[in-house]
C-alpha cells in the first residue's frame, strides 16, 4: 500500500507545480522575480536519500520525462538532469549526518543543481536568453527559498512514510 | 571525497549523454503531430490538472475580489461615464457591419482575412519553468482545434496552438523565445507598417517588433495588430502598443518594443480562432508546379 502511495504523492506534487503554484505566481502581482516550483524533485531527493540511490534514478527519469513531454518542448533535458541530480544528492547524503537541516540543505542544493543544468542546456540550444546575473538574483535565489519552505512543510510527514516503506522493503 | 562513479557507471553516464543529445535533436525537429503515447500522457495529466487548477483559481479569485472591493466606488463612476460612449460606438459598429456586408455581397466576395469562428476554452495549467511559455487548455482535436490556430483573450492576441491531443491542447504564448515563434504584424497609421513579432524581452516585459523599414514613422502608443498574411491567423487581432523604438544593430531596420495588450499571466478563459479563409494547400501547389 505504502509503496503505491509514493509515486502517487510525487505525481500530485508534479501536477501542483503547473496548477496551484501558477495561480499564486509572483507575476500576477508584477513582482520582478520568478518562483519556480521543483516540488517533485524535492520529494524524489527525499525518497532517494531514505531508500536507495537507484530509486532516485528511476523516479528522476520517470518524472523528468513527464516534465519534458508535458511542460516543455524538448525531450531529454529534464529527464537527464533530474535523474543525475537525484543520484548525486543521494550519494552525498550517505556521507552526511541525516537530520532535518541537512535534508533542507540537500534539497536546496538539488534544486540549484537542476536549475543550473537546465539553464546551461537551454542557453546552449537558445531558449534561455537571460544573463547569469539576472538568472541568479531574479530566479535562482527566490526559487531556492520556495523549495526550502516546501521541504520544511513536507519533511516530517513524508519522512515518516518513507521510514515505513523502508521497513516494509527490509522485511521482504 | 566520496566515490560518485565506478568505471561501469561512468560508461553509463557517457552513454546517457549521447542519448540525451540524440533525443534533443529528435525533438527539435518541427513536429506537428504528437505520437499516441504523448497524446495519452497529455490527456491523463490534463484531467488531473483541471481537477487542481479550477478550485485553486476560484480561491485565489475570491481573495482578489476582496482587495478589489476597495476601489469599487471609483471604478463604478468611471465605467458609467464610459457607458455613454459605448452606446454610441455600438450603434456605429452595427451600422458599419451592415454596410460592410452589403458591399461585400455586391462584390461577391465570400471569405475574408478578418473572419473567423470562435471556440471557447478554459486554462487548466501553465508550464512551471519560465523558459518555455506554454499554457494548457481543455479543448483538443475532438473539438476541432488544430495546430497553428490563433488564440486570443478578451484583451487581445496571446499566442498560437502548438500541440493538440484528443481533449487538451498546448498553447505557445507570443512571449515564448522559440525561433519558430514569429508573427507577421502591422502597425496601423495612415500608411501601413509591416514587421515581424520575434521574441520577448523579459527584462523590459516587452515584445520585439522587428524588421520595420528605417523610414517608417512609428510613434509611442501606436497599436500593432496581426496582418493575417502568412500562416493561419485572422487579420486585425490586437497584439500590443508601441513603447519604444530603436534602430537595430546594423541600422538597416528598426525594432520597436511593444507592451502586450493582454496580460499574459492573468488568463482564465481563452478563445481559439479558426480562420474562415482557406489556407493554400502546399501539396497542391507543388503538384501544379511540377506539371
Amino acid at each position: 500500500m505504502n509503496r503505491i502511495l509514493l509515486p502517487f504523492i510525487t505525481y500530485i506534487a508534479f501536477v501542483a507545480e503547473s496548477t496551484i503554484m501558477q495561480v499564486l505566481a509572483p507575476e500576477h502581482y508584477n513582482w520582478g522575480f520568478q518562483l519556480i516550483p521543483h516540488f517533485s524533485l524535492v520529494l524524489i531527493i527525499l525518497i532517494s536519500c531514505y531508500l536507495k540511490p537507484s530509486y532516485g534514478i528511476v523516479y528522476g527519469m520517470v518524472f523528468g520525462l513527464l516534465t519534458d513531454l508535458i511542460y516543455t518542448d524538448l525531450i531529454g533535458v529534464y529527464m537527464f538532469s533530474t535523474a543525475l541530480v537525484a543520484y548525486f544528492i543521494s550519494v552525498l547524503s550517505r556521507y552526511l549526518f541525516s537530520n532535518f537541516f541537512v535534508a533542507i540543505l540537500l534539497s536546496a542544493a538539488g534544486a540549484a543543481g537542476l536549475e543550473f543544468m537546465v539553464y546551461g542546456l537551454n542557453s546552449l540550444i537558445g531558449i534561455a536568453d537571460t544573463n547569469i546575473d539576472s538568472f541568479f538574483y531574479d530566479r535562482l535565489l527566490p526559487t531556492l527559498i520556495l523549495n526550502a519552505v516546501f521541504t520544511i512543510l513536507v519533511y516530517y510527514p513524508f519522512a515518516k512514510l518513507l521510514k515505513k516503506v523502508r521497513k516494509a522493503i527490509h522485511e521482504n | 571525497m566520496p566515490q560518485f562513479f565506478s568505471n561501469k557507471r561512468l560508461i553509463i553516464l557517457l552513454a546517457s549523454i549521447i542519448v540525451l543529445v540524440a533525443m534533443i535533436g529528435f525533438s527539435m525537429k518541427d513536429r506537428e503531430e504528437l505520437s499516441w503515447p504523448e497524446q495519452f500522457l497529455k490527456d491523463t495529466v490534463g484531467v488531473s490538472q483541471s481537477l487542481f487548477y479550477k478550485p485553486a483559481n476560484s480561491i485565489a479569485g475570491f481573495f482578489e475580489n476582496l482587495t478589489e472591493m476597495k476601489h469599487m466606488y471609483q471604478e463604478n463612476k468611471q465605467l458609467k461615464s464610459k457607458l455613454d460612449e459605448y452606446a454610441q460606438l455600438s450603434v456605429d459598429v452595427q451600422e458599419l457591419k451592415k454596410e460592410n456586408k452589403t458591399l461585400k455581397s455586391q462584390l461577391e466576395k465570400e471569405a475574408d482575412l478578418t473572419e473567423y469562428k470562435v471556440k471557447e476554452a478554459s486554462v487548466i495549467g501553465r508550464s512551471p519553468d519560465r523558459w518555455n511559455k506554454f499554457i494548457f487548455v481543455n479543448k483538443g482535436y475532438r473539438d476541432g482545434v488544430k495546430p497553428k490556430m490563433a488564440v486570443v483573450s478578451p484583451e487581445g492576441f496571446i499566442g498560437k496552438v502548438a500541440k493538440v491531443s484528443a481533449f487538451h491542447s498546448t498553447i505557445q504564448l507570443i512571449s515564448d523565445n522559440d525561433r519558430t515563434n514569429r508573427i507577421s504584424a502591422i502597425a496601423e497609421s495612415n500608411k501601413r507598417i509591416f514587421g515581424m513579432i520575434e521574441g520577448y524581452d523579459s527584462k523590459k516585459q516587452a515584445l520585439l517588433f522587428k524588421k520595420i523599414p528605417v523610414d517608417a514613422k512609428l510613434e509611442k502608443g501606436q497599436k500593432v495588430i496581426t496582418s493575417g498574411l502568412g500562416e493561419v491567423f485572422p487579420r486585425g487581432l490586437l497584439i500590443g502598443t508601441v513603447k519604444e523604438v530603436k534602430p537595430d544593430e546594423y541600422g538597416l531596420t528598426k525594432t520597436a518594443y511593444l507592451k502586450p495588450s493582454a496580460d499574459l499571466y492573468d488568463l482564465d478563459h481563452v478563445m481559439i480562432l479558426d480562420r474562415s479563409m482557406p489556407q493554400v494547400d502546399e501539396n497542391e501547389f507543388k503538384a501544379k508546379e511540377e506539371e
